[in-house]
């Protein structure tokens, strides 16, 4: 008995659009005012915070559990946001955190402030802004339900784009440390044969990724050769 | 049938409580003392900002107010009444709520839910001698509403508001005119020989 060979080029077409639709292109570019390796003792902390002032968006919280994620998985301590805000009760809310190194400076001229901070060891703060963007969406799909069946035909497609800076400041010495810039982009598919077939392009991870590790490699290089 | 159940569902009643305990203020209190007078209606308040919400928040607000007063003050008193104050304080500060306002995604079209919280704030002298009516507005937004649920987000916007709160106090409390002048008198009154 003969079996009928099945047809190699659906299967080919779909994993061509699975590989091309989960391709996404990243991007990390940084900034650093010194060559000097970033400095940690052991005990100091390093506190991970969203910028929450923007009116329309607030730095994507996925991206900032992300993150903190990779970066608990690091050598050096690391403190959550919200237990960074809790600590310095009220001057890092989204109506009084600092905006720009200045104004860091100002806030830190305060001795409480300033022995609140050698309290907790907070010797560095990560300053997170971005957002994940959707556009260029097109295409078509509908979906149906009768007696024999429901099944979905067509396709859509959108494009999306991350971009996150994050800045580095150092509480003690009162100086940026580092810039970072993650951007990711990719396309993503849903195509409907009978089943819709979502093939999504993680630019979130991609840029999560990129920057855990760049930043990682900061702290990370300096408690090797501390340790 | 469903879409009974549906149009039951968009129409009922949400009462939600905020029951959060705030952490305690980074700032040097001024040498001065406060009678924080916080009545029963405050201490138990209840928003309605629309017709089927209703957030209970007085506890909350209780806890934000205090911690934040002892922040500004060395020596804070909380009573529940004006006649409870007392004469061995420098100011008797009575907060109340003005106006509570929900904007949820249905109505701004924008995927986060926000809650403006306005206080006032009656501030005189042990004397009774009125300083300022300070009106004290706060704002506090969801990230997100994509995966919190309606009662949730709401919480979380109100507690963000009610941090709002504590932060414009401990920010501009001082700079209050009528404060700010006060404190100069005074500062004169006890400088004289």
């Amino acid at each position: 008995m003969r079996h009928p060979t099945p047809h190699p080029f659906p299967a080919l077409l779909l994993a061509v659009l699975a590989l091309a639709g989960c391709a996404s292109t990243t991007t990390v570019d940084e900034y650093r005012p010194t060559t000097e390796p970033i400095d940690i003792g052991q005990e100091e902390r390093v506190a991970i915070l969203g910028r929450r002032d923007a009116g329309h968006y607030e730095t994507d919280r996925g991206f900032m559990n992300c993150l903190a994620g990779k970066m608990n998985r690091a050598k050096f301590r690391v403190m959550s946001e919200e237990e960074f805000i809790d600590a310095l009760y009220p001057w890092f809310e989204p109506r009084t955190a600092p905006k720009h190194l200045e104004r860091l400076k100002r806030l830190m001229r305060d001795p409480v402030i300033q022995a609140k901070v050698k309290q907790e060891k907070i010797r560095y703060l990560v300053w997170l802004d971005g957002e994940v963007e959707t556009h260029g969406m097109s295409g078509a799909m509908s979906c149906g339900m009768g007696p024999s069946g429901a099944g979905c035909f067509g396709y859509t497609t959108w494009d999306k784009n991350a971009m996150f800076e994050a800045i580095v400041w150092d509480l003690v010495d009162l100086t940026e440390e580092a810039r970072i810039r993650v951007d990711s982009e990719g396309t993503s598919y849903v195509i409907g044969i009978v089943a819709p077939i979502p093939l999504l392009t993680p630019v979130k991870s991609q840029a999560c990724d990129g920057m855990g590790k760049q930043l990682r490699s900061y702290f990370e290089h300096i408690q090797e050769d501390v340790g | 049938m469903a879409t009974l159940a549906l149009a039951s569902g968009c129409t009922s009643n949400v009462k939600l409580g905020v029951d959060q305990d705030f952490p305690e203020v980074v700032a040097k209190p001024r040498d001065l003392s406060a009678t924080l007078v916080m009545d029963d209606a405050f201490r138990t308040y209840v928003a309605d900002p629309t017709k089927n919400i209703q957030v209970q928040f007085g506890p909350a607000q209780v806890d934000l107010m205090t911690k934040a007063f002892r922040g500004l003050f060395a020596e804070v008193k909380v009573v529940s009444s004006k006649a409870q104050a007392g004469s061995g304080t420098d100011l008797v500060i009575v907060p109340s709520v003005r106006e509570v306002q929900l904007s949820t995604p249905s109505d701004s079209y924008l995927n986060v839910y926000e809650v403006w919280i306005k206080y006032n704030l009656d501030i005189e002298t042990a004397d009774g001698v009125p300083i300022d009516s300070w009106f004290l507005p706060a704002y506090g937004k969801t990230p997100y509403s994509y995966m919190l649920s309606r009662t949730t987000a709401i919480e979380e916007a109100t507690v963000i508001a009610l941090r709002d709160a504590g932060a414009k106090l401990m920010l501009d409390f001082y700079r209050i005119p009528a404060i700010n002048g006060w404190m100069q008198r005074r500062q004169a009154t006890l400088a004289e020989p």
